[in-house]
């Protein structure tokens, strides 16, 4: 039997707002309208019919705060993913697709805004979600240092060889390159740029972390048959799943030791192939949620693009960029190279491929998998198509 | 921000008065981090917190070279690890001694001491931890 959330429920528009850190030309509520009103635009779709939002990572833009500015007629449904990482994105799809599919609303924006004169910095907000006495006094207090154990864990202990993970950073950038919206574009990157830039937390050095913007993500969803009346091409959800298993979670890292040097996205990987019938061979473009690039690759080894043993045989630049490579990841540029407002460019660019208006485009990509937030105790990732079935 | 006055305030008063005491189920006996009102695998209220050595191997670990807030009381670079405790398996965040910058190996032998971290105006204690000889 097919899956109640597959293909039922569709993207109808997108709309992203972008600036360096620091730099909004609007405050935070006033940027994330202005996302939500080019989303609708591109949709023909009149605001003040939005009856629904959904967040994911502590955004503190509480959604009746919207409505004036909107203009909306009546609120129905306001949710958010738990958790305060990055690890909530995809879900917040499955989340606004359950409302619509049990009736609950009918124009559901999933959105994330970040302006740092509102919300200050994105990674110490993550990190206050999770500090706590045991990591104060080891000063472990960002995700940068979390993530950076981990992954010397899977350099060092499962053996997955370091530079693997210049492959997906040099795609990253290849990608951002050619994307105008893209805080890379036009700038050439190659591997020594990578080597050369300062430490943070080793193995971390400042290009192996993505760096925070400014900005404001939206993203309509509504029901595939309503969206089919809307001015743009449909993006189909697939399937979404969120969570965790016994073995991982906000364990002071004493998570299972098979589980330790992971992204945590095994069952929900296993729910999402389950639940929509497809495997890592159907997936055609990836938008990867990198928080820092070692993490990238545990969340691909997670999803069965991969093992430990293989990932040298799969992440290869040319493996990676969508003129031609065999699984095109971030085309956008992703969070290291397009610009990171907690990884919302991500969902966009999902969308945006799958319409054929990527800077990127993957010739024939009928199916993209948005991975989120990996290491974080609860993650998600979710399947969008241009096709319903 | 948790800490003193949670599940695992056993553990903070043992630093504080120069012991190691970490929580075992006293119905099926498994050591059980984080701190928890109950056993998950048996059911049991009851944790007996027992003392252990500040003996460990390394699990992993991080050398942090730029200032993040709230490490202001450390010197950079300063090094934090993964401890497991020998004899129960719990794994501890911990600092090293690294006044060398000698990368740590993972399975590495450490015996600890209790020192302290200044965060803000707190005082922290902690298990600072040395490569065993």
């Amino acid at each position: 039997m097919t899956h109640p959330l597959y293909g039922t429920t569709a993207i109808a528009g997108v709309g992203l707002r972008q600036y360096r850190r620091g730099a909004s030309p609007l405050p935070e509520r006033s940027t994330l309208v202005e996302a939500i009103l080019a989303a609708c635009a591109e949709a023909g779709f009149d605001p003040a019919g939005i009856d629904g939002f959904v967040s994911y990572g502590d955004d503190k833009n509480e959604p009746v705060r919207l409505m004036p500015a909107l203009g909306l007629r009546e609120l129905r449904w306001s949710a958010s993913v738990w958790g305060g990482g990055g690890g909530g994105i995809a879900g917040a799809f499955g989340i606004a697709a359950a409302a619509i599919l049990s009736g609950q609303a009918s124009a559901v924006v999933i959105f994330r805004a970040l302006v740092e004169g509102g919300s200050g910095r994105m990674s110490a907000a993550v990190m206050a979600h999770h500090l706590n006495d045991h990591m104060l006094a080891a000063g472990l207090v960002s995700p940068a240092q979390v993530c950076a154990i981990r992954a010397n864990r899977l350099f060092e202990h499962h053996g997955v060889p370091r530079g693997i993970v210049e492959e997906l950073v040099r795609a990253s950038y290849h990608h951002g390159s050619r994307n105008p919206e893209a805080v890379a574009y036009g700038q050439p990157f190659d591997a020594d740029m990578l080597r050369h830039s300062r430490l943070i937390a080793e193995p971390f050095r400042l290009f192996d972390c993505s760096r925070e913007n400014d900005g404001a993500g939206a993203l309509l969803m509504v029901s595939a048959e309503r969206a089919r009346d809307l001015a743009k091409p449909p993006v189909y959800l697939l399937g979404c799943a969120q969570g965790t298993e016994a073995g991982w979670g906000d364990l002071l890292d004493n998570d299972d030791d098979d589980l330790y040097a992971t992204a945590g996205f095994r069952p929900v990987a296993r729910n999402l192939y389950a639940a929509t019938g497809l495997s890592p061979a159907d997936i055609d473009v990836v938008q990867l949620y990198e928080n820092f690039d070692a993490q990238g690759v545990m969340s691909l080894i997670d999803h069965g693009f991969c093992t430990a043993d293989s990932a040298a045989d799969l992440i290869r630049f040319e493996n990676l960029i969508a003129d031609g490579g065999r699984l095109p990841v971030n085309t956008s540029g992703g969070n290291l190279a397009q610009g990171f407002i907690h990884g919302i460019g991500l969902a966009v660019e999902a969308v945006r491929q799958l319409r054929g208006e990527s800077a990127n485009p993957v010739a024939g990509a009928r199916t993209c998998l948005l991975a989120g937030g990996p290491g974080s105790p609860t993650v998600s990732s979710a399947i969008f198509a241009n096709s319903p079935g | 921000m948790n800490g003193m006055g949670g599940e695992d305030e056993p553990y903070w008063q043992g630093l504080a008065s120069g012991v190691l005491r970490l929580p075992r189920c006293g119905g099926c006996a498994r050591w059980t981090w984080p701190a928890a009102h109950r056993c998950g695998q048996c059911g049991s209220t009851t944790m007996d917190w027992q003392d252990l050595p500040m003996r460990a191997t390394l699990y992993s670990w991080t050398r942090t070279w730029h200032r993040f807030g709230l490490t202001e009381g450390l010197d950079l670079p300063f090094t934090s690890v993964v401890a497991a405790v020998d004899g129960c398996g719990i794994r501890l965040y911990g600092r090293l001694d690294d006044p060398d910058r000698i990368d740590p190996r993972i399975g590495e032998p450490l015996s600890g001491r209790i020192g302290e971290t200044r965060v803000s105006d707190r005082a922290i204690p902690t298990i600072i931890w040395s490569r065993s000889a």
